[in-house]
């Protein structure tokens, strides 16, 4: 089998029109990539610069009132890691970068299956775009004709007659192919890595495998079929025209067709549904700058008896401040309600669109590559809740320093100092370990396997019925 | 070494090859005469094991071509009409290659020698196949075949194609392979050059082997005259 892979190798390596495609395709994997990590990079860079430039600000406030400070805000990044240059996945549909404010959550309204619509990665000169679209179409392009040519050129029968049994011959001219785009993979991931050597660490190794693992799988299950179709159609043409129709069914209309339904069966509020529900409910909260209430009377009342007084005025802390926390509370209820109701229609969607991998291998590499890259709608996700956990200490700090930093109810003028707002610590985030989101993408892979388990069972059941004259 | 005994193929109701019996012996040439269609190229894909017989028997070396393919395979040296090697390689990494499929690894002497053997000129070893005539794609095919130490050589219209130096060139080649033990089945349209090679010859008709002769009593004409009354009878 060796010596077969081997020699297909020698064909790619001697063919000039094949080393020109190579050569030229490697060259643009090469600025792909360059170009991926430079923006990733850069991206990066400018993250970093306009977070400290942000702390800066932020612990250069001499005195300032923290309610006023709350509406201040700041901003949180989610740096990009090094696999966001292969597959940047939704990044750039929900961005990188969240507003963190008082009374204000940030909002997930956009569909999870709308974001498995590649399309948009067409016109993009991305290693994803190659990986995904590009890779695939040479391994056909390479593929199609492989036995057949053998069978018409009468090699078949000279291997034959050397004693190579046709399974084995069939098997070494698929891995010889798949090698092929694994070559490219391996290349594609190993610049990176070169260029990132020193952002590398386990869990990204841990990912990067995964990454692999993936594609190898896909790219198997797509060499091995058009292997089969070039054994068992008599002509080439019709080989390469059935795994083209199949190249396109997979990878335009099926994602599209299977995103539409999934869209249908698991709806999503529209983003003006969401925020009407999100204010009606909130409404119903007690609101800093709206005091008539009965939610603030009966906070107002709790908090005199606490303080045994009589009224606003004669309490020793600033009721503002606990009135707007309390707000807070309320709110943070009310996005959790619905964040938590979108999430669970994200992962009906989610995991409706992964079943569509038991048709179709291209869904379940585009999930597994986006997953196991951290730039899904799920790291999406997991970032929103960093970020929203680190905006509810951020106010709570803020409100409580109003409430009990030694100012009376209706002091809006009072001022907390310098080393206050210098004592907030800033957001750091936190990376999304594989082993916490893992089990989400273990259908992604068993549709993978299956795949090349079903390719392998058609490629033995061709070869049976191979016909060498 | 190459037995047939009571031989019949059909395909599709059209009989191929009706009761062929026919036998090679060591160190024989047999030369195959027939129009196109009499049953010259399904005999021999049935001594391949890629053709099953409908009955009767076909063995090499007393092993059955049905039940034995594998080792009958490893035994036979074939050489089709066009030995379509790989472009892209030169004769002796085609040699090599073809070597290393079959288990056996040699080194650039021994391979050498074989394309020596085989009447490749030495210039020509190391120049890609795409830059070689037919003749010399057809001595690479023999050396294959040769490298392997084949008990059994089969040559489909070996000479179809070829000039006159080449052919001869193919004619002496195959006389040396017989001189060194070999059984050689040629199948051919090519009258003289079979008349010349082979030590027997049997003239096949719509899949029926209607004649059988010693090269030895016969003259180049008179075997022409013979083969055109069978065919036209």
């Amino acid at each position: 089998m060796w010596q077969i892979i081997k020699n297909e190798w020698h064909l790619l390596i001697r063919s000039r029109a094949l080393l020109t495609v190579s050569l030229g395709f490697v060259l643009t994997f090469l600025v792909s990539v360059f170009l991926g990590d430079l923006q990733s990079q850069k991206q990066n860079k400018k993250y970093k610069t306009a977070k400290e430039h942000l702390r800066e600000k932020w612990e250069s406030i001499e005195e300032m009132n923290p309610h006023g400070a709350a509406h201040y805000g700041t901003y949180v990044f989610k740096p990009s890691n090094l696999l966001s240059g292969l597959d940047e996945g939704v990044n750039s549909i929900t961005g990188n970068v969240l507003r963190v404010e008082g009374h204000v959550q940030n909002e997930i309204v956009h569909s999870e299956a709308s974001q498995m619509q590649s399309i948009s990665k067409f016109g993009k000169l991305k290693s994803s775009l190659l990986l995904q679209y590009i890779v695939p179409l040479l391994l056909i392009f390479l593929a199609f004709q492989s036995i057949n040519s053998e069978k018409q050129s009468g090699r078949l029968k000279l291997m034959l007659m050397q004693g190579q049994n046709p399974a084995n011959i069939v098997f070494a001219k698929t891995l010889s192919i798949w090698l092929y785009g694994i070559a490219l993979l391996i290349l594609s991931i190993l610049v990176y890595t070169l260029l990132n050597l020193n952002h590398i660490y386990s869990d990204l190794i841990s990912r990067m495998l995964f990454f692999f693992i993936s594609y190898g799988l896909y790219y198997y299950a797509l060499c091995g079929l058009t292997i089969y179709f070039s054994i068992r159609w008599k002509h080439t043409s019709l080989a390469l025209t059935s795994m083209l129709g199949i190249w396109i069914i997979w990878t335009i209309f099926f994602p599209n067709i299977l995103m539409s339904s999934v869209e249908k069966w698991h709806k999503l509020p529209s983003r003006a549904t969401f925020n009407t529900a999100m204010k009606n409910d909130r409404s119903k909260g007690l609101d800093g700058h709206n005091p008539a209430d009965e939610r603030r009377k009966h906070l107002e009342e709790q908090v005199l008896k606490q303080y045994k007084v009589d009224s606003l005025s004669q309490l020793p802390i600033n009721f503002d401040g606990i009135l707007m926390q309390e707000d807070e509370t309320y709110g943070n209820k009310v996005w959790d309600k619905h964040f938590g109701e979108l999430r669970n229609v994200l992962k009906q969607q989610k995991q409706s669109y992964q079943l569509g991998g038991v048709l179709n291998p291209f869904i379940s590499l585009q999930n597994a590559s986006m997953g196991f890259a951290g730039n899904d709608n799920l790291h999406h996700q997991e970032f929103l809740v960093q970020v929203e956990t680190f905006r509810r200490g951020f106010i709570k700090s803020l409100n409580d320093k109003h409430a009990y930093g030694g100012s009376k109810t209706g002091d809006w003028g009072w001022k907390a100092n310098k080393s206050f707002y210098k004592s907030i610590e800033d957001f750091q985030y936190q990376p999304t370990a594989i082993s916490s989101v893992f089990s989400h993408y273990i259908v992604d892979l068993v549709f993978l396997l299956f795949w090349g388990f079903i390719v392998s069972i058609l490629l033995i059941l061709g070869t049976k019925k191979m016909q060498i004259l | 070494m190459i037995q047939l005994r009571n031989v019949v193929k059909s395909f599709k109701g059209i009989t191929a090859v009706h009761n062929l019996n026919l036998e090679v012996n060591e160190g024989e040439i047999l030369g195959l005469l027939g129009a196109n269609g009499a049953g010259k190229s399904t005999t021999i894909n049935m001594l391949l094991g890629f053709l099953l017989p409908d009955s009767g028997t076909v063995q090499i070396n007393d092993y059955d071509t049905v039940k034995n393919t594998v080792a009958v395979r490893k035994m036979i040296g074939y050489i089709p009409e066009n030995v379509n090697l790989y472009s892209y390689l030169s004769g002796i990494e085609n040699l090599d290659y073809f070597c290393k499929l079959a288990g056996l690894k040699y080194t650039k002497k021994e391979l050498e020698d074989f394309l020596n053997t085989c009447g490749l000129q030495h210039e020509a070893h190391h120049k890609k196949i795409a830059h070689y005539s037919k003749g010399m794609r057809q001595k690479v095919g023999i050396a294959i075949a040769y490298a392997k130490k084949a008990k059994v050589y089969l040559l489909d219209e070996p000479a179809s194609g070829l000039d006159p130096l080449a052919s001869n060139e193919l004619s002496d080649l195959l006389k040396k392979i017989a001189s060194e033990g070999a059984a050689v089945l040629m199948a051919s349209h090519d009258i003289f050059r079979v008349r010349e090679v082979c030590h027997r010859i049997g003239i096949l008709k719509q899949g029926s082997l209607i004649k059988e002769l010693n090269s030895e009593d016969v003259s180049p004409n008179e075997l022409e005259k013979l083969y055109l009354e069978y065919m036209k009878n």
